[in-house]
């Protein structure tokens, strides 16, 4: 309650009820959404059995500290459980989407890099399979060399 | 139907809070030292008073907010706490957050009645009171509680506006 006669500078309130519009309802959102999307991207990147375990480590703890992280710092309450939902939905939605997600080497930069390949880039999924085929006889190969 | 409007009107008034601008009634805080402080002996400054409970986090919070402004507006504003939990420990309170201001303790009844809540209605803390140098209640929480009035923004554009309607300025 505040006295009307009071003349305010509406800016710090619009401030407050920005910021807590923020945590209340974009921010469960973000957090069900970055949690089904880094575990879902940590599944997929371990699936191909192409990284080394110590990554493999360090990106599923990282994965799990973000969404402990969003659960720490979430307005947690009754309205918050649709609108986690949410995210989840979405980055669910759009991990189907997502066919395979590989971590080929950089030719300049020498790093790993992300990249995704979606279930419309049949190119892509093509030359993927003919990567893992081609992975595959080697691996058995280089069995039979060792047999 | 008309008994159900009836009793619905009565327990909205047995709940409403009084409305602002309203003089502020005479409160002492007695402090854990046993120092009692009448809240008329800060007529002239403009007084931020909350009635907090000392385990509740808010209040905490809140209370470092209330530090800071005390010194960021320094003989303007007084500043001033009124625990009102039992067993309020307001001596290990103050130095656990380093408050340089006066935080003393008040009796549940004389709180609901300062804040113009009936007695027993549940209250949402810290419960903010801002009073300009007249005595004069000029802002005020809502009986649950208004985070707004606990950020420093608000709280200093509220300190500010009072200031500007001060009489000699």
């Amino acid at each position: 309650m505040i006295d009307h006669s009071l003349v305010i500078s509406p800016l710090a309130a619009f401030l407050f009820h920005l910021k807590q519009g923020f945590w209340l309802y974009p921010w469960p959102i973000l957090i069900g959404f970055l949690t089904i999307l880094g575990y879902q991207s940590v599944g997929r990147i371990v699936m191909l059995g192409s990284v080394k375990w110590p990554v493999v480590f360090v990106l599923a703890s990282l994965v799990s500290m973000v969404s402990l992280f969003g659960w720490l710092t979430m307005v947690r309450r009754v309205g918050m459980i649709p609108l986690y939902g949410c995210g989840v939905g979405l980055a669910s939605a759009m991990m189907s989407r997502v066919y395979a997600i590989t971590t080929p080497m950089h030719p300049q930069l020498k790093i790993r890099i992300i990249h995704v390949i979606w279930r419309g880039d049949t190119r892509g999924i093509v030359q993927l399979q003919q990567a893992l085929r081609a992975h595959a006889a080697s691996e058995s190969d280089a069995g039979r060399a060792r047999v | 139907m008309r008994v159900l409007c009836l009793l619905l009107a009565l327990s909205g008034a047995l709940t409403a809070q009084r409305p602002v601008p309203r003089p502020a009634p005479e409160l002492s805080i007695v402090e854990a030292s046993g120092k009692t402080t009448a809240l008329s002996s800060y007529r002239g400054r403009i007084v931020l008073l909350a009635f907090i409970s000392t385990r509740c986090a808010h209040c905490q919070k809140a209370s470092l907010v209330f530090e800071r402004l005390a010194q960021e507006f320094p003989g303007r504003l007084q500043v001033a706490e009124a625990a009102f939990d039992a067993e309020a420990d307001t001596e290990m309170f103050r130095q656990r957050f380093g408050l340089t201001f006066p935080v003393g303790t008040v009796s549940s009844d004389i709180a609901h009645d300062f804040l113009g809540i009936p007695a027993g209605t549940r209250v949402g803390t810290p419960q903010i009171v801002a009073i300009d140098s007249r005595g004069v209640i000029r802002a005020q929480s809502e009986p649950l509680g208004t985070p707004l009035l606990q950020t420093p923004d608000y709280l200093c554009a509220v300190i500010n506006a009072i200031f500007k309607q001060e009489p000699g300025r």
